[in-house]
């Protein structure tokens, strides 16, 4: 999330904004987005449905606790998912994908 | 109204690997160090600094990373003594302002939130740094519990418009005495460090 909000500023400059999703409560983000200072929106999604729309899963690893696994979902401005990678951020990767985005947005 | 690309970073879990940047020590460091007639070296084609004596090894990190890479000594006296330092493209925070940064670095170095140190600011001051300005920060923490302690110095610079920096950490039983020769060795490192080619980031 650190990476996220140290490249604000480029993602911006793409016209891209970002949002973080956790199955920790309201409270909890609140107070870790307090300790990061991070300023972007991070949504509290306890039930995991929203993960579940973008395929994310419950990691079979540890049962009979609620942990999911990492994805970045990067999703166009007519809503089409255009980029879907499990794992760590790989921060140059995305960059270089929204850069190229934009470059196809502004040509349309 | 401009409409906006949505980026939705589905980190469904704030267990993340912490330590998956796990540095190593190299010995000869070969495929990526290269010497000049100067004296200094290369790293990796990019970098050109004064390298420490030969009783230092060379650190990278092999997967993620918390650093690029740096040098490490084991020194006289029990565990914890050994002084490392490194070069690092994204430390700690987010500000590109200097004062702002070292704020929001020193939140997270070393963990201090996570260990009983206690961090103190010995020194801030301007430096030159890579041709451009700089902030550089002394400090020294005391960890009772587990009796040891470590002082450091952070050097904040600017490759292109992001921060970068470079730190020193010599840690110490909390009775030992810390050797001012390794903080006059990473003077040199940082001092003489260029940049030979533009950062990912400057290209974007």
């Amino acid at each position: 999330m650190e990476g996220h909000q140290r490249n604000l500023y480029l993602y911006d400059r793409y016209n891209t904004r970002v949002a973080g999703v956790s199955v920790d409560d309201v409270t909890t983000l609140k107070y870790w987005a307090k300790s990061m200072d991070v300023t972007f929106p991070l949504l509290s999604n306890v039930t995991g449905f929203l993960g579940s729309s973008f395929g994310v899963s419950p990691s079979p690893e540890i049962k009979g606790y609620p942990v999911f696994g990492r994805r970045t979902v990067i999703v166009d401005k007519a809503g089409i998912i255009r980029y879907v990678k499990d794992g760590s951020p790989d921060f140059k990767d995305i960059l270089l994908f929204l850069k190229k985005l934009n470059q196809e947005g502004g040509k349309s | 109204m401009r409409k906006k690309t949505f980026v939705i970073f589905c980190c469904l879990s704030f267990i993340a690997l912490w330590m998956a940047g796990c540095a190593t020590t190299e010995r000869s460091g070969k495929s990526k160090v290269k010497w000049t007639p100067q004296g200094t070296v290369i790293w990796d084609k990019e970098f050109e600094f004064l390298p420490p004596p030969k009783e230092w090894s060379i650190i990278t990190v092999e997967v993620g990373g918390e650093f690029g890479f740096g040098f490490m000594r084991v020194e006289k006296g029990a565990f914890p003594s050994q002084s490392t330092f490194v070069y690092d493209e994204e430390p700690f925070g987010c500000s590109l302002n200097f004062e702002k940064r070292q704020e929001e670095f020193f939140k997270r170095y070393l963990w201090t939130t996570a260990m009983t140190l206690d961090m103190k600011i010995l020194e801030k001051k301007k430096v030159t740094v890579a041709g451009g300005e700089g902030l550089a920060v002394v400090t020294e923490g005391q960890d009772p519990v587990k009796k040891e302690k470590v002082k450091s110095k952070v050097v904040f610079g600017k490759r292109g418009e992001r921060v970068v920096s470079w730190y020193l950490t010599q840690w110490r039983q909390i009775d030992g005495a810390y050797d001012d020769s390794a903080f006059q060795v990473f003077d040199t490192f940082w001092g003489s460090f260029k940049y030979l080619k533009k950062s990912f980031y400057e290209t974007l």
